[in-house]
């Protein structure tokens, strides 16, 4: 934790040194770190929260082809984008979007933020820092130094990250999988692929909670006690796991053709109409992105 | 256990703590809006035949039984759970694996390469690991070219007189190894580092991440062994079905 947190200081500062005057400097590298102090936990507490988030949130009520189209759309632009400030932008409105109106809490979108956000910090080391010597370094530590150039790429970069993060946040927080699935249907991916994807989501949650049993089977046996023998017990809850989920996958077949199961799923879906609400808001923050983009770019 | 197995946990034991620092790792996928878009593209185009592949496959698998649809099925949400769940490491910190390797072994690559996709798909929506644009790069590296070389590292091994456990061991290490080379390559190609080139921007990400990746392969490599052993202990009946003992095993 507080690793990460040095982390975040030092790619902070990094990042923006030789840009700006030392007193900004320190309050950008001291946001970072109170930021990740406040909400930088990592829980694994509950199964899959962005899935319970999805089906709680205030969006889920609108046409989910139109939020997966929108936030491709957006995801597209901020990849095109030649400047740091659209991205980031994006990611302030995407992300008061899902907090405000998707109703969740702005602490359970920080924490799951956290998560990519340590991708963002260990790669961004390695886009900021270059081996060798260079003549225009505006820092030099050793054999390694930062360069003007290597610090325009990494913002520009760190900011699309955050940007499409947002996108992709703000489709799977406001709309549940099954319904991204019937998107896939309708674009017409295989058939198979579609019907795999729909019984591997069931069969998470049976696996999820299975394992949840063996493993307060294997903890209260002491099974964790130690390195040895917790890499020990973990290879043998999940081969037990896999073994059970292959035996399941029998009853479960036998089960769908006491159905009749005829080597097709069929699905029933909910009809979400588009409203003019959803439309009107798509438009707009599409026209304000791309503006954006064109604009930065000139 | 027999003696020569816990020889072989000990060693890894001591081998991962001596790589080990604290930090916490993630699973190696490239996250959400990191690469350009013409290398999403690009990786998005290397994957087509692969996946078309493995549609292909998967059907006529199908067609011949049908159960072997739900047992894939399962094999994917297995994989997915086990590349959700913190796996012991040394310092407690978090890491997750990636389960392609055993699930190339058990079902083939391009079998892999679909529920890879599927598997990178929901770990996006569900997890925030990865992302959709990344999905190409991170479908090939994980799903395809870790897979190709753990199943034809296992096939090669297993004709010398090397016994299984190693096999399935070096398998799954040097393809979850080989999984993190791709990926360094991936993000050097798109952000070549200014003085050095592609060369130096991909050693610069395999020594930032190596950290954590190296132990990572090591103890993905042990579960694996660990995983098999126990598969050919109490589900002997399913592997055969699935083709991966033949016969009298």
């Amino acid at each position: 934790m507080y690793l990460t947190v040095i982390l975040t200081v030092f790619v902070l500062w990094s990042l923006f040194t030789g840009l700006c005057p030392t007193p900004l400097l320190a309050v950008i590298c001291l946001a970072g770190a109170g930021f990740l102090l406040l909400f930088g936990h990592h829980s694994h507490g509950s199964i899959l929260p962005i899935d319970r988030y999805a089906q709680q949130s205030h969006l889920a009520a609108y046409n989910p082809a139109g939020k997966a189209a929108l936030s491709v759309i957006l995801l597209v632009l901020c990849l095109c984008s030649r400047h740091p400030l659209p991205p980031f932008l994006l990611f302030l409105t995407l992300s008061c979007v899902t907090v405000l109106i998707g109703g969740l809490h702005l602490h359970e979108y920080f924490s799951l933020l956290s998560l990519p956000a340590v991708f963002v910090l260990l790669s961004g080391l390695a886009l900021v820092w270059d081996a060798g010597t260079s003549a225009d370094a505006v820092v030099s530590f050793g054999w390694f130094v930062i360069t003007e150039a290597g610090q325009r790429t990494a913002r520009l970069v760190i900011a699309r990250a955050l940007g499409a993060v947002s996108c992709l946040f703000f489709l799977s927080l406001s709309t549940p999988m099954p319904e991204i699935l019937s998107v896939l249907r309708r674009l017409h991916v295989p058939k198979v692929v579609i019907e795999l994807a729909v019984l591997i989501y069931r069969y998470l949650f049976v696996l999820l909670s299975v394992y949840g049993n063996m493993n307060h089977a294997a903890a209260s046996r002491l099974g964790y006690d130690g390195v040895r023998r917790s890499i020990r017990t973990t290879g043998q809850v999940y081969g037990n796991l896999l073994a059970s989920s292959l035996r399941r996958a029998g009853a479960y077949l036998d089960a769908m053709e006491s159905r009749c199961y005829d080597g097709e799923i069929r699905f029933l879906e909910e009809h979400k109409p588009l409203c003019p609400m959803q439309v009107l808001f798509s438009v707009l923050i599409t026209g304000a992105m791309a503006a954006s983009v064109a604009l930065t770019a000139a | 256990m027999t003696k020569r197995e816990r020889m072989l946990f000990a060693f890894s034991v001591v081998i991962s703590a001596a790589l080990c620092v604290p930090k916490r790792a993630c699973a190696m996928h490239i996250m959400e809006g990191y690469l350009p878009p013409a290398y999403c593209i690009v990786w998005g185009a290397v994957c087509i035949p692969f996946l078309a592949a493995g549609v292909i496959a998967i059907r006529h698998l199908v067609e011949e039984k049908r159960r072997s649809l739900l047992i894939l099925a399962m094999a994917g949400a297995f994989v997915f759970v086990i590349s959700s769940l913190k796996i012991p490491s040394v310092t407690g910190s978090c890491s997750h694996m990636t389960g392609t390797g055993l699930a190339a072994i058990l079902f083939g690559v391009p079998a892999t390469a679909i529920l890879g996709i599927i598997v990178l798909i929901f770990q996006a929506i569900l997890l925030a690991h990865g992302g959709l644009t990344t999905l190409g790069a991170n479908t090939f590296s994980m799903a395809i070219a870790g897979p190709i070389v753990s199943v034809l590292l296992y096939k090669l091994l297993r004709k010398t007189k090397l016994s299984q456990n190693i096999c399935v061991f070096a398998a799954a290490f040097l393809g979850d190894l080989f999984t993190y080379c791709v990926t360094s390559v991936q993000l050097a190609l798109a952000y070549p580092s200014p003085t050095g080139g592609i060369a130096a921007s991909a050693l610069e990400f395999l020594g930032v991440f190596a950290p954590t990746q190296l132990p990572l392969a090591v103890i993905e490599g042990l579960l694996t062994m660990v995983i098999v052993i126990g598969l050919q202990t109490y589900a002997k009946p399913e592997l055969r079905e699935i083709g991966f003992l033949k016969g009298d095993a």
